[in-house]
């Protein structure tokens, strides 16, 4: 795959962000360039959950850096309530007026530890994004709000307020988190591989308080992670990425029962307990990443695929769709 | 049936000093030692003025060169001065040079220090240049540049020391900037729409100063032998003495013959102050490290 | 506390591998860690036993205090026997040509396993000389050699090369051909795909099973995840708090599983074929600390089969089918199991204070 193309964006007034031909390069050594992110386009409904799915160095961390301008994508563009008349482009803001418009999309990220100052307390941690912005919002009640969203995540704000993050564990440090981006209000909220580092009897707990949260404050959740299970299980909507191209979009449930593109078939089938969708034996491939400072041409998937063929070096395919609701950037989708 | 975990083994296992444990996050009575002889030291330097001790400067209170004795602790100088009263009047000019020149460089060099390693980029090229500079210059030359051209003061030497030490703690402090600013929670902080000087402020100042405050502890200790230095160089405060000076003074072929104890007591107040510092600062970073790994730990 | 499990005990060959009743503690300023808490099972020569546990589970403890690589303020209680030697007075000795050779380990980031500043050929020889006093050549050969054999690409050009210059999928099998070099027995790998690629992952595991296969090896597999073991231990232990909740081979665990934790392990992950937004039944709370452990079954604040007995007698490990133990007084598909949960939720509360409500809201929706 791997490829461009936008025909799997929604022309909806209902989309609440847009990404588009967003390119993310990072200068490494002298002449040259990683390409974590290449035009890649996506968009999320309103009270969607969208999940970004694909192995270590695919870029789906960069790009959800890339939508909250940390730091600024290279090229494309990120919108918010595109086709609107209150349609803001993230990526043409700069200064006082981008950081105004932060408190609308907040993020969770993977490590809980490191997501927590250690030398503050919850009750400063939670509140931080009230206390920044005291002027615009004076009749918050800072110490209410913060009750309620450490309440809503499931600590005991009398317990909790006053102690410093190391007196938790790794799963309450992630309510915390949460918390803290709740505390704002936000429209969007993204999550960066958010239960990964945790254990996995914890796991469970953080994604059902995530979908409560999703229902309780009317949030729209982009949800990124490299497990395909968590994934299907939080989303409505999934993007898989290989090497910074989106291979595949669609409806989580279409997308995983009827898997088009030729990677997200070796993802199923390498899975430990492998889909029944797939035949196991379509996991054997190469084991070899290219390198993102220089990626193969055509497809950037065709160097570890089965189908590939000259027109896969030559020609990089286009997304197309594939079904309602199912789009596929690839030569030749389909099952083998 | 197995009581190897039964309370009675587990109590035993607890007092067995032999293994010990995993972390240590006491001081320790060496601490408490070495914290009592900087208390006691300063205390002493800044109440000098009104202990009942000798004039420092008032020549024949005792005989010249006096062995030290019941009159006089420490003996007298040359000149027949006392020399205890003069140690603890000496440590006020050591240790207010050491104490201003290490907070000047704290100050000057960890702030340049957190800008550089929080910017990056342009910012931190500049910066980092500059330290490189400060660094490869010979210190000891600078020092007889700056007290040379404008005289002997003590601000001006402390301010000497302090710029010395301006690009070590850069360095330091741009380093642990660095380490905390890649954390996750400046992300957040910044997603939660911070401006630049409150995340210096609120996340990453809280977390760079721990380390800075251990080191002011270890930094007084290297400006007050460096004021020592500067004395034997004939280069520090013209106006009033400081142990250095009076190390220069005893050292003197004939004092050292005739009366060692001239030279040996500022010596032995200079030596156990930087010991207590260096071992305090030591242990003082030691626990706030331990501190530190035990997050996450629950 | 039973002792033994009794598990592989009417197998007529002796094991290979047989830990009685192992206790490792650490001792902390909060008090003495139990690590591990009265482990035993016996290992027979050419099987697979999977160890599946949480972080804190014991799981890494264990394989550590096999290969005699805890820190010394570590305190170790138990038998560990190899072959009819006993591994703890090996370790005492100083016996330096048992581990390494005889029982070796992959850990789960292979940069730990790996010198960064020598060649990969190096690394491999190195053992090889060390412990079988091959020549440089025959060690150098030999290295080429292993690295065909764990499928590394060029692997004559790899010996040159330093581990940096990897993949983490490659570097993992390079740790592997190491610990293969002396031809050893046992193998434990400890989370060896944890840090790998999803598609890596699957090779890694492939491979580590048909070189058990191919060398009639014995091999312990420890991970976090029951979908890892699921198609690759011939025996599975769950464990919990430094303790083994269940141990039964592959089929009979995963058919008629016993213990409430498995069962939840089980139900608390999503798996792939789940349709989107099914809901999933959570483990509230979460692992207890091992510092002043309560009475009682360690799970009991987290299980919804929690009865008053469950907080206050350890539940000892007890044969509930052939080939099959598990520590629990509630077991899950008996008539104990299904009253105590059956009274919970009658009561909306368990024993221990845990709401019930938490699971029949989902149970209900399911």
């Amino acid at each position: 795959m791997a490829g461009s193309g936008t025909a799997q964006l929604r022309e909806s007034d209902k989309m609440v962000l847009r990404v588009e031909n967003l390119v993310m390069e990072f200068p490494a050594g002298i002449h040259q360039v990683v390409h974590a992110v290449s035009d890649i386009s996506f968009d999320v409904q309103r009270g969607e959950t969208l999940g970004i799915v694909g192995e270590s160095g695919c870029g789906k961390s960069t790009t959800a850096r890339a939508i909250v301008q940390l730091p600024k994508p290279t090229s494309g563009t990120v919108l918010l309530d595109p086709g609107t008349d209150a349609e803001i482009e993230l990526t043409a803001k700069e200064g006082e007026e981008l950081r105004a418009i932060r408190p609308r999309i907040q993020m969770i990220f993977q490590d809980p530890i490191s997501s927590l100052n250690p030398r503050r307390r919850v009750r400063d941690i939670v509140a931080e994004g009230l206390s920044i912005w005291r002027e615009e919002y004076p009749d918050v009640d800072v110490e209410a709000q913060v009750d309620e969203v450490l309440t809503a995540v499931g600590l005991d704000p009398e317990v909790a307020a006053s102690r410093r993050p190391h007196q938790f564990s790794g799963g309450q440090c992630q309510r915390i988190s949460i918390a803290r981006a709740l505390a704002l209000n936000p429209e969007i909220l993204i999550c960066d591989e958010p239960v990964s580092a945790l254990d996995v009897s914890v796991q469970a707990q953080i994604i059902n308080i995530l979908e409560e949260m999703k229902e309780r404050y009317g949030l729209t959740l982009i949800f990124i992670s490299h497990d395909l299970s968590v994934v299907r299980n939080v989303s409505d909507r999934v993007v898989v990425m290989y090497l910074g191209k989106v291979c595949e979009v669609g409806d989580s449930n279409t997308l995983f029962s009827e898997p088009a593109h030729p990677y997200t078939r070796v993802l199923l089938a390498s899975a430990p307990e492998p889909s029944a969708v797939v035949d196991e034996s379509e996991s054997a491939i190469g084991d070899e990443l290219p390198s993102p400072m220089d990626p193969p041409s055509g497809c950037r998937f065709r160097t570890r695929c089965p189908r590939t063929t000259g027109l896969c070096a030559s020609e990089e395919p286009v997304m197309a769709k594939v079904g309602l609701d199912h789009f596929v950037a690839c030569h030749f989708p389909g099952s083998p | 049936m197995d009581d190897l975990f039964g309370m009675e083994a587990a109590r035993g296992w607890e007092s067995d000093e032999q293994f010990g444990s995993i972390v240590i996050r006491r001081l320790g009575p060496g601490f408490w030692l070495a914290a009592a002889w900087i208390v006691f030291i300063v205390t002493a330097a800044a109440l000098a003025p009104w202990l009942p001790i000798a004039d420092p400067n008032e020549t024949g209170v005792g005989g010249r060169m006096e062995a030290p004795g019941w009159s006089n602790w420490f003996g007298t100088d040359n000149n027949g001065r006392d020399m205890f009263a003069r140690t603890i009047w000496g440590a006020r000019v050591s240790l207010v040079v050491g104490f201003m020149s290490i907070l000047l460089g704290i100050f000057v060099g960890g702030t340049l220090g957190m800008i550089s390693g929080y910017f990056r980029g342009m910012v931190d090229r500049v910066i980092s240049f500059v330290v490189f500079v400060l660094l490869a210059y010979p210190g000891l030359v600078l020092a007889l540049l700056i007290v040379g051209l404008a005289g002997q003061t003590l601000p001006i030497v402390a301010t000497t020391l302090g710029i010395l030490a301006i690009a070590p703690i850069a360095r330091l402090s741009r380093a642990t900037t660095l380490a905390y600013a890649e954390r996750e929670f400046v992300a957040a902080s910044r997603v939660l729409g911070a401006t630049d000087q409150r995340i210096m402020v609120h996340e990453l100042l809280p977390n760079v100063l721990i380390p800075m405050g251990a080191l002011t502890l270890l930094g007084m200790a290297i400006t007050i032998v460096a004021e020592g230095g500067l004395a034997f160089l004939g280069l520090s405060v013209e106006e009033g003495f400081s142990w250095g000076k009076m190390i220069v003074l005893g050292s003197a072929p004939r004092t050292l013959r005739e009366g060692p104890w001239v030279a040996m007591f500022p010596i032995g107040a200079m030596f156990v102050t930087v010991l207590s510092l260096n071992y305090a600062g030591d242990r003082l970073r030691e626990y706030f490290d331990v501190r530190e790994i035990g997050i996450g730990q629950s | 506390m039973c002792a033994k499990s009794g598990l592989g005990k009417a197998d007529m060959a002796a094991p290979l591998l047989s830990v009685s009743n192992l206790h490792v503690g650490f001792a902390t300023e909060k008090g003495l860690v139990r690590a591990v808490d009265g482990v035993s099972f016996d290992l027979t020569e050419g099987q697979t036993l999977g160890i599946v546990g949480e972080s804190g589970s014991g799981k890494s403890v264990t394989a550590k205090t096999l290969m005699n690589l805890l820190p010394s303020y570590a305190r170790v209680g138990g038998s560990i026997t190899f072959d009819g030697r006993d591994v703890r007075a090996m370790a005492t000795e100083g016996e330096r040509h048992f581990w390494g050779v005889e029982m070796t380990m992959v850990f789960q980031d292979p940069m730990t396993s790996l010198n960064p500043v020598k060649r990969i050929g190096e690394q491999i020889a190195e053992s090889l000389r060390v412990h079988l006093k091959r020549t440089r050549s025959e060690a150098k050969d030999e290295a080429g050699d292993l690295l065909q054999q764990v499928g590394v690409p060029e692997p004559r050009k790899r010996l040159r090369q330093y581990p940096h210059e990897l993949s983490g999928g490659l570097r993992q099998r390079v740790v592997i051909a190491m610990s293969l070099a002396c031809s050893p027995r046992l193998l434990i790998a400890d989370e060896p795909t944890t840090a790998l690629d999803v598609t890596v992952q699957k090779h890694i595991l492939d491979l580590l099973d048909e070189l058990r296969e191919e060398r009639g090896m014995t091999m312990i597999l420890i991970t976090h995840d029951l979908g890892v073991v699921r198609g690759r231990a011939d025996q599975i232990m769950v464990m919990y708090a430094g303790r083994t909740m269940e141990q039964a081979d592959t089929a009979t665990l995963f058919s008629q599983m016993r213990h409430p934790y498995t069962e939840a392990l089980l139900e608390t992950i999503p798996r792939i074929d789940m349709a989107s937004h099914t809901r999933l039944i959570p483990i509230p709370g979460m692992p207890p600390e091992l510092v002043d452990v309560p009475d009682g079954c360690l799970f009991s604040q987290r299980c919804r089969s929690c009865s008053d007995s469950c907080l206050t007698d350890q539940p000892p490990l007890e044969v509930c089918g052939p080939m099959h133990v598990c520590a629990c007084h509630t077991p899950v598909g008996t008539e104990a199991g299904a009253a105590a949960r059956a009274a919970n939720r009658e009561a909306g509360v368990t024993p221990a204070g845990l709401d019930m409500g938490t699971f029949t809201a989902v149970e209900e929706s399911a």
